[in-house]
């Protein structure tokens, strides 16, 4: 059945309102009038309450018969998951000082649904299912304490992008190097499940057409693209240090929403400039923008194209892609994100709605730009994402810098 | 026969549903201010603009008045005032 409101003309929602529903057959409007004015049951008016109560252990069962329950329920990312019996339980949540039954946070998969909230052991459940070791189950906790879930529901298919700084990288063994973002080491892709499965889990499920719309879905989100950032190798300072942390604290950062990833056909070479002001300048406007460099990139960023200031890249970033006013705010959605802020003087985005249309105005604020370094040095490559992180506006959607110490 | 094991639940803890029952309907929308609630989603604004004009059109005994939130994630408790005080009814268009 088509969608019956975005992208219809006057005339055609017209039709929709005097015409038949496609499911029932009755005029829309008939039906809109009747539903607002029909008398109710006593039993309607009585209103309902009651507590969605689960025991803590599953039923006894064989393995490949619990595989089956954990996959009917949805309880998993529909690859088989390790099943958590009492014992990995407790062994996971030895990884952490915090008693089992503390209450963590709240979670939700939508800002339209309700908050579910967790305790370290429903997170340290997750954590097993995905394959968790126990010393992760901190940068696990920070994950899932944040708020912000792994698998919201969002028609537009949203996934994140988790990058891990400070000691933790190398006490864990995780991968900044060659193929830091692929499925190549067990703490970068196990961390990133964790969130995953604990997210849906938490929040009480992510189902497709109940509690998941993303249209196409999301690949990022079988491990949100987690891996640690190449402090080591970076010409700049490392990313966690910019948002308040000293370098020796572990700290793990949710980029969202991440939906796309483009990596630049050349390296670094002298029409540099030009390729990223195309490619910073075509992904969505006002949703953020990552430079995700090869510390090969990155060196030849500081020291042939002379931003020896990360702050330096990023105002340059900034300043240079750009599009037409009028597709900046003729993207979907685009309203509701920026246009109150516009109406209500808010900078920059009061002038953007000032502006000509054809005018060239930024894609991203500064603030809105990221820089982060991991790859494996064979080749200068780059590549361009879109997410938020450590906003001025914060959102649901948008995701923060952690610290990770607190919860081992 | 396969050895049974016990594993843990991996849901979190559902939020309790209290006992909230529907809003009482009014027996008739004449005379009476119908809003329409446009949240800001795509096209969501055009489309009360056109229910607004078919109820003009087929029930001109029902007023209408068209509102839009200034943003759908958060609540808007002033605008739920207004809808108390001055309405019968109210329609959200969610644009979807």
């Amino acid at each position: 059945m088509p969608a019956p409101v975005p992208g219809r003309t006057p005339a055609e929602l017209r039709a929709y309102i005097e015409g038949p529903d496609p499911l029932s057959g009755e005029q829309v409007l008939r039906a809109l009038i009747d539903g607002l004015s029909r008398p109710l049951s006593d039993r309607d008016m009585d209103g309902v309450a009651f507590e969605r109560t689960r025991d803590r252990l599953i039923e006894p069962g064989a393995e490949e018969d619990l595989q089956r329950l954990f996959q009917e329920n949805g309880w998993t990312d529909s690859l088989p998951v390790v099943l958590p019996t009492e014992e990995r339980v407790a062994a996971v949540l030895a990884g952490t000082s915090h008693a089992p039954d503390e209450v963590v946070g709240t979670i939700r998969a939508a800002t339209s649904r309700d908050f579910w909230s967790f305790t370290v052991e429903q997170a340290a459940v997750n954590a097993v299912m995905a394959g968790a070791r126990p010393e992760y189950f901190p940068v696990v906790l920070a994950l899932l304490a944040s708020g912000y879930t792994a698998r919201h529901s969002s028609i537009s298919s949203i996934g994140q992008m988790v990058m891990v700084n400070g000691p933790v990288r190398h006490e864990l063994g995780m991968n900044s190097g060659i193929g830091a973002l692929g499925p190549y080491n067990h703490a970068n892709s196990t961390i990133g499940r964790s969130f995953g499965l604990g997210s849906q889990n938490l929040q009480g499920g992510s189902v497709p057409g109940v509690s998941y719309v993303g249209t196409i879905g999301s690949p990022f989100s079988l491990t949100s693209l987690t891996f640690a950032e190449d402090e080591e190798h970076s010409p700049w300072e490392p990313y966690h240090v910019q948002y308040g942390f000293e370098p020796g604290q572990s700290a793990v950062t949710i980029f969202a929403p991440v939906r796309s990833l483009i990596t630049a056909p050349s390296g670094v070479r002298e029409d540099w400039r030009e390729r990223a002001s195309v490619l910073f300048g075509s992904i969505r406007a006002g949703g953020g923008a990552i430079l995700l460099a090869d510390p090969l990139a990155a060196r030849a960023l500081a020291e042939r194209e002379g931003f020896t200031e990360k702050k330096a890249l990023i105002e340059w970033l900034a300043a240079n892609a750009r599009m037409p006013a009028r597709r900046w705010w003729g993207q979907a959605l685009q309203d509701i994100f920026y246009g109150n802020r516009a109406r209500d003087g808010v900078e920059p985005w009061a002038s953007y709605l000032k502006a000509d249309p054809d005018e060239l105005i930024p894609v991203n604020e500064p603030d809105d730009v990221h820089v982060v370094v991991a790859g494996g040095r064979t080749v200068a490559v780059w590549s361009v994402l879109e997410g938020w992180a450590n906003r001025r506006f914060g959102s649901a959607l948008s995701g923060r810098t952690l610290a990770i110490d607190p919860w081992r | 026969m396969s050895r049974k094991i016990t594993v843990l639940n991996p849901e979190g803890s559902a939020p309790e549903v209290d006992g909230k029952s529907l809003a009482p309907r009014p027996t008739g929308l004449d005379g009476g201010t119908l809003f329409l609630v446009d949240v800001g989603f795509e096209n969501s604004g055009d489309f009360m603009d056109q229910l607004q004009a078919s109820l003009r059109e087929r029930r001109p005994e029902v007023a209408t008045e068209i509102v839009h939130l200034r943003t759908p994630f958060d609540p808007v408790p002033d605008v739920y005032e207004r809808i108390r005080n001055e309405g019968s009814a109210a329609v959200l268009g969610v644009g979807l």
